[in-house]
């Protein structure tokens, strides 16, 4: 058998960034980060590799754009992100992949969220769902909700029948995106 | 040499004519560390822009077509609809717009600022053409107008044209990218309520709700298989006052069943500040109804 071919990945380089903020305290932080990670902070967005801007009317966003990119923004983080989640996603978008939070609200014109093609879970389906998303057991979900284990489990099974997932770790995952946006009246 | 009569070669040329024509109205709206956002210059005096991108300012700094500056004070802004409006310090007025019309396939021209007094121009087709509909900070858009066409951030906010060169309306972001039109007659609406009060006043219970499915066993008695469950309530808000706590299914709002909410806002309109309202609920498996008095939703 032949051996494999060697693989080398690239040294990872500092990338140079731009920050554009008029929250002197959000700039002070991004810059930490920066110079944390050993990036260099570029002092105009022409001789940036990415530019970490803040979106929204309240600065929800996070934005980061890389020159020339063809999706824009690259990437679109809470602006809350900490530091290791900034610093993977200025190396991804370096790389030329595009970075999402897996929040589910999204930046963007909404329309009121009518629930169409959604099953809907009830109440206490929900209230399972999140003891699942905890890593609770069955046993301490039928404790923490005062039912029996089989009750439990007759939950489960048609959580996972409405989410259309045959694992645990599958309705974690589709629970986000299925749980759609918080209505506000 | 290009052949005059060839069917391209007159397209564009008349893309070239209807860039030129629409250059007058597009204004670049200043966000400092060398971005901007695009204004629509809609009418003498008034600026508009996407409510959802502009910060939270008073005053902004627009660059005119020609690349004049100008100073801008904000005169409202209604993220129910995603309109804002800006009032330049100094006269700016659009060239002559006529009302456009959106039909499906047909081709539209959208145009954003380059940041230099400039334009930039995309094109694409009206990809979706839909009925009114409800945006979830609960204001009334007159149609859905999709493009499909694809819009860097700094061009939001310009204007959108027909084929016939009528004004749709100008770009906004929908979810994951798509760009929408907040159409002409939704502006049109919005602007005087802006100049006048600011902001567009709207009905507010103060609740906010997750969708649920009523469990099978409520069901005959809610009368409907899905309803709205309160995950939190505004303190001090109407519903609080009225007595409804986390938890509560709420089944219906003044008659109207929660099961679709396009019955719903229409109710909670500017006119309904000041009315009870019933709210049909179920709470610990039974059948309740608490009088809420719509206030107006406060400013966000």
């Amino acid at each position: 058998m032949r051996e494999a071919a060697a693989v080398t990945v690239p040294r990872q380089r500092a990338l140079r960034v731009f920050l554009s903020t008029e929250d002197a305290a959000r700039c002070g932080a991004w810059a930490a980060i920066i110079v944390a990670a050993g990036h260099e902070r570029a002092a105009s967005s022409d001789d940036a590799d990415l530019v970490l801007s803040d979106a929204g009317p309240g600065g929800e966003w996070l934005r980061i754009s890389a020159h020339g990119g063809e999706q824009d923004p690259a990437g679109l983080l809470a602006a809350d992100a900490d530091a290791q989640q900034v610093e993977a996603a200025l190396r991804a978008v370096a790389a030329g992949l595009v970075v999402r939070t897996p929040r589910a609200a999204e930046p963007g014109f909404h329309a009121i969220d009518e629930g169409e093609g959604r099953k809907l879970l009830t109440p206490r389906e929900l209230e399972v769902l999140r003891a699942i998303g905890e890593g609770l057991t069955n046993k301490a979900i039928a404790r923490r909700l005062g039912i029996s284990l089989h009750t439990v489990k007759f939950h489960i099974e048609s959580i996972f029948r409405k989410l259309g997932v045959r694992t645990r770790t599958g309705a974690i995952a589709k629970a986000p995106e299925w749980r759609g946006q918080t209505i506000e009246l | 040499m290009a052949n005059p009569s060839d069917i391209l070669v007159q397209l564009s040329s008349a893309l070239v004519a209807r860039a030129a024509d629409a250059r007058g109205a597009i204004a670049a709206v200043r966000l400092g560390g060398g971005r901007h956002l695009t204004g629509t210059i809609w009418g003498p005096g008034l600026v508009v822009a996407s409510e959802q991108s502009l910060p939270k300012r008073d005053r902004f700094e627009l660059v005119l077509p020609g690349g004049g500056g100008a100073e801008a004070a904000l005169a409202g802004r209604d993220a129910g609809t995603n309109i804002a409006l800006l009032r330049p310090l100094q006269p700016v007025a659009p060239p002559p717009a006529q009302p456009g019309q959106a039909d499906l396939g047909s081709l539209a021209l959208a145009f954003g600022a380059d940041g230099a007094g400039g334009a930039t121009a995309r094109m694409g087709l009206v990809n979706l053409v839909g009925p009114e509909w409800h945006s979830r900070a609960g204001g009334r858009i007159d149609a859905r107008i999709v493009l499909d066409l694809r819009l860097a951030p700094a061009e939001e906010g310009g204007p959108v044209f027909d084929g016939a060169g009528g004004r749709l309306g100008i770009t906004t972001f929908g979810p994951r990218g798509r760009v929408l039109v907040i159409p002409a007659r939704t502006i049109e609406a919005v602007i005087p309520l802006l100049l006048q009060h600011g902001r567009v006043a709207r009905g507010w219970l103060g609740l906010a709700f997750q969708r649920v499915a009523v469990p099978d066993a409520l069901q005959p008695q809610a009368g409907q298989a899905s309803a709205l469950m309160v995950v939190s309530v505004a303190a001090g808000g109407p519903a609080a006052k009225a007595g409804v706590m986390p938890g509560d299914i709420v089944l219906a709002v003044d008659g109207a069943a929660t099961t679709r909410l396009h019955g719903i806002v229409p109710r909670l309109g500017p006119d309904s500040i000041g009315h009870s309202v019933d709210l049909r609920l179920l709470r610990g498996g039974a059948l309740a109804t608490l009088q809420a008095v719509i206030e107006a939703r406060p400013a966000a």
